[in-house]
């Protein structure tokens, strides 16, 4: 039987994996709880969907029976005995029973679909009834499996009287189950249970057939198999104690959510059973700790059956446990990833997956309309038909393996940084390499056979045909696409071809792997998965390659780069096999940056090669320039994939290499090790001893020495997702070689091929990225961060800010004024007010001094009035020069230019002459020095206005400079004035900028369009934005703008209008409300705000001010409303009270007041209090402490 | 004094041949009135250090791990055998995150204070190819800490040393390029002139540490041209132990460092006299500014 050696190979694989999962961060099992409760509630649905059906699945049972026991002759004899057997210890019987309970379970839901098939397929293969069967459960699970591999089931059952494999097979389906529960169970449990059954459907989840599985496998092996599941557990405790230990409780935990959920009768049965036989229980609740540790468990378990067990059964029925739990563990990370808002686009294709196989079964007209229930058990089926393939074919687990693999990949990636979830899209091919770097640990021989591709093959091909019955809808674009990728996949299969390359390598399934998910993905975008098959893929390329080794249509570009001395040159001698750049142990052989063209198994590679790099710090400058003349010479061709080398046998734990990996950082971005494969040189170099001399495993040391590396990249690119992809690399003339002369390690690798392949994938599936148009990944730079949504709320609000327009300069002051004109009438009769006073003559101090109490009141007061007085005057008199000027220079223009020469010269300008610009005013501090000469600066007749840019509140207050801000006024023709003002602002952590340039134009009567061009840094990016308003000023006390905006943020746009309208009521009642929206990238956020203002009748002068501020904003249904109120009242001659309320609608608010004044000093006795209380504080610590 | 002295233990585990060779190098030294001899171990990280006292000891004597830097601080190992003894200071890597590491330095310094260094084993590996920039570094780091004297109790100690060297080059051809390269760099590092580099004449010794080392007939740790390398090492070390120059003793003065409180003492009070002149000076120019000008204002 050649199946039974295949199957060890399997298991093997399994083992591999589990290895590689053991890898895996803590962190995945968390998120294997979700996915669990997920995958339950989902199943529980179904469940319900099956209690319905039921009678008719009783039917379908009983028609089964007899095809099954004539099948299952031999093995049910053999079954039995074990079951009797079984009987006689308690425990196993218990155990059994249990299994049997299960088995009938699933019977009952498998009916169905075993009816399905077998009307789909009795037709095809009326002589198997088991195989029949099998297709049949097959079939509804939903993913149909092609006809041949139909056929090639029966065939292969026949032969090995592997029918009970099959069987096994359709176990793993959890119908199937049923079958063998039939077959081998007396029909009077089959009664027994019966009632159970109904109810059990909910139970049918992967979990479930995990442990039902198992149980049957105790049948099949008798004895052992308690000895078997015992050693699976040990070796999985041992192995991942923790892990385990947390899945069991999330297993029992979410069992027990399941049976809560499903059908209380079903609880009953399967907690009795636990009560009834300790025992029983606790094999029970061991089957679930292997379920639920994922494939390890299950592989451990698998791997001691196979190996204990010779016969055929046992192999098919280790072979589906693996499978089954492969399964489970599947179907937990799908059902985490779709309910993780598709985020990471393997969920999405996971569902697509599910989605199809609702379609087929639809197709085959199943009995079951597919529901939602129904589709989430179906997930787990995609892999368990493989995984029927593979047991009749036995290529099937490795695909199985790899599922769960990559997926729980993902979820690794997914949860070691959190920020995946932003950027899924963005975290195919992250997540590539990362499947590869897990995959590339140069563990795998060559000689297995795992076929993921299958996975993809068979379902897409079964897809496709029924896609092709069913679809006429499909569009030709998307045929295209599919067409190329078909191509892209020819290309592949035919470069590993070349490389020597089975489809099994785990390197290359899992490219197909990917590749079969893109395109599932896209599929589900447009309206069907797509239609290509990896065996026609694999046809294509075998044919091509037979046809001869006519050039291909590919060619990689591999940058080098790394430290001086471990290799580079020699790696790129080696890759060609010839002698293309000399090498030097001791000098520095590459000086400058080169790169060479060569053909490697007909497959065109050009690889650069560049000056080594030196690690110390010193060097870094010499780094520098060494890598910007490789960034200058891959400019114009830029490598597919970086390879970055270090020597395996140097063991840098002192982080020696950071500085250089920074430098490469810093040169290149970050994005440079997206895509970059570390390579090991030296690799057939001996490991070190271990800490207690004894020597260390080669695999442990190359694992260990690329997790470091991998480890310091990961800082380098601050990126902790990161997982390149390790290679190794031998240039040794000495190193041991195959027959083909091909270099091999250690560990029976053969490097060059690895690593090519490695290369070649990743240039692949950016060409298939590309292809797709898969989420926004530009192929030239696929990890660029993908931008964020632009923060329109802080747009919005920008844009929502009235601004002032720029003024002539003659007409400064003209807003003030326009708003003054309303008052004028008013004003008339005061005007001469002040004139018509006596004569007032103020006292010295010495006068004052003399003066009583009553006296002193009355002369302030008199004082207070006259100045009052006096500067409404002056400012009524400036009022009426400018109106005068604005009048004369009005008609100057209509003068000859004589005349204006005159006016400008009165204008003047600022001074000619620099003046002293007022002290600025500081805010109090309690600084003994007052720093205000430090800002003084000088006004000069400089059009430009350069000042400081101060923050009081910085940390270094005394000092204050933030940043230099500079303005100037333009005016084109003048007319139009053009306001530039920038502000550079500069602190330990950020730097911002922030340009604004605004003009005005004038047209119409009361219309005005201002235009402005704003710059700003926006967190870490700049933000352009052009903005236009229009103010209409048709009505006196009412004014109306109106303005768009366009801003550029990062690489998004967004676009914003919005309404402004001030009111003025009177003189001491003004209100501006403004609204508007901002959109960008289908987001729109509404705004609006509302300022009322309450101010004294002569405003300047009276210092009584109230302002009301509402602001609104909503945003991705978020209403934020804010709102905050200050008053200014005046107390007394010179006291103030200010008193400030904010509240939002979240409940935050604060509530100042304050009052300074200047008369009343004892009110700075109020300083006192916090002094006084930290006094006290000295004298009663344990108050204060409370010890 | 932190380790005790205890009985070498691991001697014995010595193959035969070497011992013989020990006790006669420790008869030699004895007759030279040397009744202990310390050894200190510099180097890079992960060059080896650890795995060299070791292998000298005979013992797992200090901790080794191939991917976990070793401790963070310096280790005597003394052994006595016979009214020998023998003390060997390992010490942590000096190289950290492409920086010397000065504050290992340091430690290393302080925890030396009132020893006598006879030898110091300067290890680096043999199957590296390259001499860079912080090989330097370091060499000139230790000259800064110790003096250019050290140099002249020097042994440089090139670990791993079964292994093939790369196409086309012999073992001897690749060993003496390598250990030249270094010696080049110790020169350069410690900036000593051609003739003092040329008397000191530091030694180089292969060590291959690794239990997969091969073994000559009489079961001694051998490398590729046949000797043994213990019994070498151990010559080479009395050699220098014994030479002419003076033992390196590390005193409370070489730890502190600099003299910085003695340095231009006697120029205070001639400061000071500057000083007063200065004064004086100024002094003078004002009241002849007053004086010619009438008024004081």
């Amino acid at each position: 039987m050649g199946d039974g050696t295949e199957v060890v190979v399997r298991s093997d694989r399994i083992s591999d994996e589990q290895v590689a999962k053991n890898e895996l961060l803590g962190s995945v099992e968390v998120k294997d709880d979700d996915k669990e409760d997920e995958v339950f509630e989902e199943a529980i649905g179904s469940g319900n969907d099956e209690q319905e059906e039921d009678p008719k699945r009783e039917l379908l049972e009983t028609d089964d029976l007899p095809l099954e026991e004539t099948r299952q002759s031999s093995k049910d004899e053999n079954e039995v005995e074990d079951f009797e057997e079984a009987v006689g210890d308690l425990d196993e019987t218990s155990s059994n029973e249990g299994g049997v309970k299960d088995l009938n379970v699933d019977y009952s839901v498998v009916g169905e679909s075993h009816g399905a098939g077998e009307a789909g397929f009795d037709a095809v293969t009326p002589k198997m009834n088991g195989d029949t069967g099998e297709g049949g459960a097959g079939d509804s699970c939903g993913k149909v499996e092609s006809r041949l591999d139909v056929v090639v089931n029966t065939e292969k059952g026949d032969t090995n009287g592997s029918n009970l494999a099959a069987e096994d097979v359709s176990i793993e389906n959890g119908k199937t189950h049923s079958f063998l529960g039939n077959g081998i169970v007396s029909p009077k449990n089959i009664e027994v249970v019966a009632e159970v059954i109904s109810k059990d459907d909910g139970i049918e989840e992967p979990w479930n057939d995990g442990v039902e599985v198992e149980n049957w496998e105790e049948r099949v092996d008798g004895v052992q198999t308690e000895q078997d599941v015992e050693d699976g557990e040990g070796t999985t405790k041992n192995l991942f104690e923790e892990r385990t230990e947390e899945e069991v409780v999330n297993g029992a935990g979410t069992g027990k959510n399941l049976f809560e959920n499903g059908s209380g009768s079903v609880c009953i049965d399967n907690e009795s059973e636990a009560k009834t036989n300790g025992e029983t229980g606790a094999a029970y609740t061991s089957d679930i700790e292997t379920n639920a540790s994922g494939d390890k468990s299950v592989n451990d378990s698998t791997e001691v059956a196979s190996a204990e067990t010779s016969s055929p059964l046992d192999k098919s029925s280790s072979g589906e446990k693996g499978e089954t739990e492969g399964d489970s563990t599947c179907l937990k990370p799908e059902q985490q990833l779709a309910s993780s808002l598709n985020s990471n686009p393997e969920s999405t294709e996971i569902r697509s997956n599910s989605g199809s196989p609702g379609v087929t079964s639809r197709e085959n007209e199943t009995v079951r309309n597919s529901n939602g229930g129904h589709d989430v058990q179906q997930r787990p089926q995609p892999n368990k038909d493989l995984e029927k393939q593979q047991s009749s074919k036995v290529n099937v687990d490795p695909e199985i393996k790899e599922n769960s693999h990559v997926e729980t990949e993902a979820e690794v990636v997914s949860s070691v940084s959190p920020t995946e979830s932003r950027s899924n899209p963005a975290a195919l091919p992250p997540a590539r390499p990362a499947g590869l770097g897990r995959a590339s640990p140069l563990l795998e021989p060559a000689s297995r056979a795992p076929q993921q591709s299958r996975v993809n093959g068979n379902g897409s091909h079964n897809q496709s045909q029924q896609a092709e019955d069913s679809t006429t809808a499909e569009t030709d674009e998307h045929d295209e696409t599919r067409e190329k990728l078909q191509l892209i996949r020819v290309k592949f299969l035919r470069l590993a071809h070349r490389l020597g390359q089975t489809p099994h390598n785990v390197v290359v399934a899992q490219v197909l792997y990917r590749l079969g998910l893109a395109e599932q993905l896209r599929g589900r975008n447009g309206s069907r998965v797509g239609a290509f098959s990896f065996d026609r893929a694999s046809a294509m390329a075998e044919q091509l390659e037979a046809a001869g080794q006519d050039p291909l249509d590919f060619s990689c570009t591999i940058m080098v780069l790394g430290k001086s001395g471990v290799g580079k040159s020699a790696t790129i001698n080696s890759i060609f096999d010839e002698v293309k750049f000399c090498t030097d142990a001791f000098q520095m052989g590459t000086k400058r940056v080169q790169d060479v063209e060569g053909l490697v198994q007909g497959i065109k590679v050009r690889v650069i090669d560049t000056p080594g790099l030196l690690p110390s710090w010193s060097d870094q400058a010499k780094n520098e320039k060494i890598l910007n003349s490789v960034k200058a010479f891959i400019k114009k061709n830029p490598p597919d994939i970086v390879l970055y080398l270090d020597r395996l046998d140097m063991q840098s734990r002192d982080s020696g290499d950071m500085p250089l990996l920074r430098t490469i950082s810093d040169v290149f971005g970050p994005s440079i090790w997206f895509n970059a494969i570390v390579g090991l040189t030296h690799a057939a170099s001996v490991p070190p001893d271990g800490p207690n001399g004894t020597a260390s495993s080669y695999d442990m040391f190359v694992t260990q020495r690329s997790h470091v590396i991998q480890q310091a990249i990961r800082q380098a690119a601050g990126d902790m997702r990161l997982m390149n992809p390790v290679s190794l690399v031998e240039n040794h003339s000495a190193c041991r070689t195959n027959r083909a002369g091909q270099r091999v390690l250690p560990n029976g690798q053969v490097w060059k091929p690895h690593l090519l392949l490695l290369s070649f994938a990743s240039k692949i599936l950016a060409e298939a990225n590309a292809l797709l148009k898969l989420q926004d990944n530009i192929p030239g730079r696929p990890f660029a961060a993908r931008s964020k949504a632009p923060p329109l709320p802080f747009l919005l609000s920008s844009l929502l800010q009235s601004r002032p327009q720029p003024k002539l300069p003659e007409q400064q002051y003209g807003d003030e004024e326009d708003e003054d004109d309303l008052d004028e009438s008013s004003d008339s009769d005061e005007e001469s007010e002040y004139d018509q006073l006596p004569p007032f003559k103020s006292l010295t101090k010495a006068q004052m001094a003399t003066l009583s109490k009553s006296q002193k009141k009355q002369y302030l007061d008199e004082m207070e009035y006259r100045e009052k007085l006096l500067m409404k005057k002056q400012m009524k008199e400036e009022r009426k020069r400018r109106k005068m000027f604005k009048k004369f220079a009005a008609e100057i223009k209509d003068l000859p230019d004589g005349f204006s020469e005159n006016v400008e010269d009165e204008s003047g300008g600022p001074a000619s002459v620099p003046v002293p610009m007022p002290d600025l005013s500081l805010p109090a501090s309690f600084d003994s020095d007052n720093p205000t000469h430090r800002y003084r600066y000088l006004d000069s007749s400089n059009q430009w206005l350069v000042r400081p840019v101060l923050e009081t509140h910085g940390w270094d207050h005394d000092i204050g400079y933030e940043g230099v801000n500079a303005e100037r006024l333009f005016v084109v023709k003048d007319k139009i004035p053009i306001s530039v003002s920038g502000q550079v602002t500069k602190d330990k952590k950020d730097a911002n900028v922030q340009l604004e340039m605004a003009s005005s134009v004038k047209h119409g009567e009361g219309k005005s369009t201002s235009l402005g061009f704003d710059m700003q840094t926006v967190g870490k990016e700049l933000a352009y934005t052009l903005r236009s308003e229009t103010r209409f000023n048709n009505f006196r006390r009412n004014k109306a703008a109106a303005g768009l905006s366009v801003t550029l943020l990062g690489d998004s746009v967004s676009a914003g209008l919005k309404v402004e309208d001030k009111l003025i009521a009177s003189k001491w009642f003004r209100m501006v409300m403004s609204g508007g929206a901002m959109a960008s990238r289908g987001d729109l956020a509404y705004g609006g705000t509302l300022e009322a203002q309450l101010r004294d009748k002569d405003y300047p002068l009276g210092r009584f001010l109230t302002t009301l501020g509402l602001s609104v904003m909503d945003w991705h249904g978020d209403l934020a409303i804010g709102g905050n109120i200050q008053s200014q009242v005046p107390i007394g001659r010179s006291s103030n009270l200010i008193a400030r309320a904010n509240l939002n609608n979240r409940g935050a608010g604060q509530v100042s007041v304050r009052v300074n004044s200047s008369e009343q000093l004892q009110l700075a006795m109020v300083a006192i209090v916090p002094l006084f209380k930290k006094l006290l504080s000295y004298c009663y610590p344990q108050t204060q402490y409370g010890q | 004094m932190g380790s005790l002295v205890r009985e070498w233990v691991g001697f014995q585990q010595f193959p035969a041949a070497t011992q013989e060779k020990l006790i006669e190098f420790f008869g030699k030294l004895k007759q030279k009135d040397m009744n202990s001899m310390t050894v200190l171990v510099l180097g890079k990280g992960g060059v080896g250090k650890s795995s060299t006292v070791n292998s000298l000891i005979g013992e797992q004597v200090v901790r080794v791990s191939p991917f976990q830097a070793e401790g963070l601080r310096p280790v005597m190992v003394s052994r006595t055998m016979g009214g020998f003894t023998i003390n060997i200071i390992d010490t942590p890597g000096l190289v950290e995150a492409g920086y010397v590491n000065h504050q290992a330095l340091e430690l290393i310094k302080g925890f030396l204070v009132n020893r006598t260094i006879d030898v110091l084993l300067y290890v680096d590996r043999l199957d590296v190819y390259r001499v860079d920039e912080l090989d330097k570094q370091v060499v000139k780091a230790i000259t800064q800490t110790f003096g250019k004297e050290i140099w002249c109790k020097t042994l440089l100690v090139l670990t791993h040393a079964q292994f093939s060297p790369p196409d086309e080059l012999s073992y001897e051809t690749f060993s003496s390029k390598r250990s030249d390269s270094l010696l080049k760099t110790i020169r350069a590092g410690s900036k000593m002139r051609k003739q003092e580099f040329e008397d000191s004449a530091i030694a180089v010794v292969y060590a291959e540490n690794s239990g997969r080392c091969s073994k000559n007939d009489k079961d001694e740790k051998a490398l590729p041209n046949g000797e043994a390398w213990i019994p070498n090492l151990v010559k080479a070390i009395t050699d220098v132990a014994t030479n002419q120059r003076k033992a390196i003793h590390v005193d409370k003065k070489m730890v502190d460092g600099s003299y910085s409180d003695d340095k231009g003492k006697k120029l205070i009070p001639l400061i000071i006299g500057v000083q007063y002149l200065i004064v004086k000076m100024i002094q003078g120019a004002i009241r002849n500014d007053i004086k010619t000008s009438g008024k004081p204002l």
